[in-house]
């Protein structure tokens, strides 16, 4: 499978703190990468490098074969970056439906005027409908967003960026908060994307099991470096990354 | 939720109908004149709408536009400059030259963010006024400009206050649903990610400066248009009425009726304008009055008297018990956090 992105040499410091440090690993089209690491590793640092909401200080972010690096957020997102956040975020005075049309005119790119004489495309719902399935919702697109539970609008996030029919998404800690039903119905939104979509995913998740579950291939980070790439179980066995998660002995 | 919709539809549009019968057949000269203005006025409220209930961005550059749009008639249309324009051409050409100047002045002011951009709107309006004031060529001084004649289109001149009532309940509504409709468009929904979440709305493709900048740009071309048809119907400018303290009227105004609410904002209009007349005795504390009506609207209704009006809808209705809402299987607090 071809690369959709990658990281080479990125470098990115606030003050004195090196939060990212030589980054470089690619990720692949059609499967879930899993990006780990300890709090403070450097990895919600990394994803908002890769969607532009930073810009490193060195080193190149290359997409689909074209640099970025300097492209700012906006453009990424049209060229086929999607996210989603840790704490999710979505327009509080919308409802529902405003909230996930905005994911579908990003993949319309539907001019003004266009959408000003037009009503909304039809293909909007069917899609929907499908993702809603899969997130095992049943609700009312015209209720307000605040009325959704937290677990929920986690959840509908990945679907907002799914409308949007992006080439990779970046996920960040999709199941924290979410309850175990929940949890299952994330990873059958994420294993959507990767397979029937075909689209690359960059998962950032602390819950092992969530990880070691669907990914393909995992990178370790810690103190903002690469500390190892593999498959699951080669990462499950390596002795560097046992040390980042569990500590080393002081005398060591 | 469809219900509810229809009713709040046909009440708007029940009220507007009554408005319009009524309003000619009890008022004439003066007190029709002011009912033209403040729908005038709401013409430049719902440009505030678009920037602050939209787009989150307080501006109060409106008045600034509408002087624009009144000198520009002014000065094409009074034969001041050696020449004229039709009138009907100058209203179409007012509001889109204003909007490019608009735009232009977007692109400068709003690299600046919140705070700090309505500041330099603040600054704006000063500039134009002493412009208007200082600057006797274009601007006819603090006497400003008379014999602009009205409106006229072919043959026929809109020149009593009854057909300017007409007239302006005509562009006002035209307006109203350009409004609500960009409110549904994908650019309404991308002003709206800028308002909440600017961070999300990057990274959903959302180009948040320029649609800020376009934002701007429409309440360029909505206060020049109000300003032209303010000159046309009063066949006089003159600066006083673009000093600041007029500016903060607009704000009033968009928040006693909802900023984010096309019709809230129409009424806000309304209500503002006609209040000080009927209490004229009392005008010297007009400010006093309008601070403290913005302190409790802040405090007690933040979505002003739509937002009163939609909550009173659904108290009624759970009375009524027809609102019976089709609830998701697992979202059981949804009572507690909508607002």
């Amino acid at each position: 499978m071809s690369d959709i992105l990658r990281l080479e040499h990125v470098n990115k410091h606030f003050g004195g703190l090196h939060v990212s440090n030589d980054l470089t690993f690619s990720i692949k089209t059609g499967q879930v990468t899993g990006l780990i690491g300890p709090n403070g590793a450097g990895k919600t640092t990394l994803m908002n490098i890769i969607s532009g909401i930073y810009i490193q200080d060195s080193g190149q972010v290359i997409f689909d074969g074209k640099d970025i690096s300097q492209i700012p957020p906006y453009t990424r997102a049209r060229m086929g970056i999607g996210r989603t956040f840790q704490a999710p975020r979505f327009l509080q005075r919308s409802n529902i439906r405003d909230n996930l049309l905005i994911g579908s005119d990003l993949s319309e790119q539907k001019s003004f005027t266009k959408s000003f004489f037009t009503r909304q495309n039809m293909t909007f719902e069917e899609e929907l409908n499908r993702y809603m399935k899969v997130a095992g919702f049943d609700i009312d697109l015209e209720n307000d967003i605040t009325s959704l539970t937290y677990g929920q609008q986690k959840l509908l996030e990945i679907v907002r960026s799914l409308l949007s029919h992006p080439r990779m998404i970046l996920v960040d800690e999709p199941a924290a908060g979410l309850n175990n039903a929940e949890i299952e119905n994330a990873m059958a939104l994420i294993n959507i994307a990767a397979k029937e979509n075909g689209i690359g995913v960059l998962l950032i998740e602390h819950s092992m099991d969530m990880i070691m579950n669907i990914c393909k291939e995992i990178v370790v980070i810690n103190f903002g470096k690469v500390i190892a790439t593999g498959t699951p179980e080669e990462i499950s066995s390596n002795e560097e990354v046992i040390t980042a998660y569990l500590g080393k002995d002081a005398d060591d | 939720m469809k219900i509810k919709k229809n009713l709040s539809k046909l009440f708007i549009l029940l009220s507007c109908i009554l408005f319009i019968v009524i309003v000619p057949m009890f008022f004439e000269g003066y007190s029709l004149m002011v009912i033209n203005l403040s729908l005038i006025y709401a013409i430049i409220t719902l440009g505030i709408s678009v920037m602050l209930g939209m787009g989150g961005q307080l501006s109060f550059a409106g008045l600034a536009f509408m002087g624009f749009g009144a000198y520009f008639v002014a000065n094409f249309c009074s034969g001041r400059l050696g020449f004229t324009i039709p009138t009907l051409l100058a209203l179409v050409l007012a509001p889109l030259f204003c909007g490019i100047v608009a735009f232009l002045l977007g692109l400068i002011l709003l690299k600046l963010k919140g705070t700090y951009f309505t500041f330099a709107t603040i600054a704006l309006v000063q500039v134009c006024f002493s412009f208007f004031t200082n600057y006797r060529p274009l601007f006819g001084g603090p006497d400003g400009i008379s014999e602009i004649p009205s409106l006229s289109v072919g043959s026929f001149t809109f020149s009593s206050y009854n057909q300017w009532f007409y007239l302006s309940v005509g562009i006002l509504a035209a307006v109203a649903i350009v409004v609500e409709r960009i409110r549904r468009t994908s650019f309404g929904r991308s002003l709206a990610s800028v308002r909440d979440n600017d961070m999300a709305a990057l990274t959903l493709g959302v180009n948040v400066y320029m649609s800020k900048v376009k934002a701007f740009a429409l309440s360029g071309v909505l206060g020049a248009l109000a300003g032209a048809m303010y000159a046309m119907q009063g066949n006089f400018v003159a600066s006083d009425l673009f000093a600041y303290n007029n500016a903060t009227q607009f704000i009033i105004m968009a928040m006693v009726g909802g900023v984010n609410n096309t019709f809230g904002c129409i009424v806000g209009s309304v209500l503002i304008t006609i209040l000080p007349e009927i209490f004229r005795s009392l005008e010297r504390f007009l400010q006093l009055f309008y601070g403290l009506a913005v302190i409790v609207l802040m405090v007690f209704m933040p979505m002003g008297m739509a937002g009163v009006g939609s909550q009173f809808a659904k108290k009624i209705k759970k009375i009524l018990g027809i609102n019976k809402l089709k609830r998701s299987a697992n979202s059981t607090h949804s009572e507690g956090v909508s607002k």
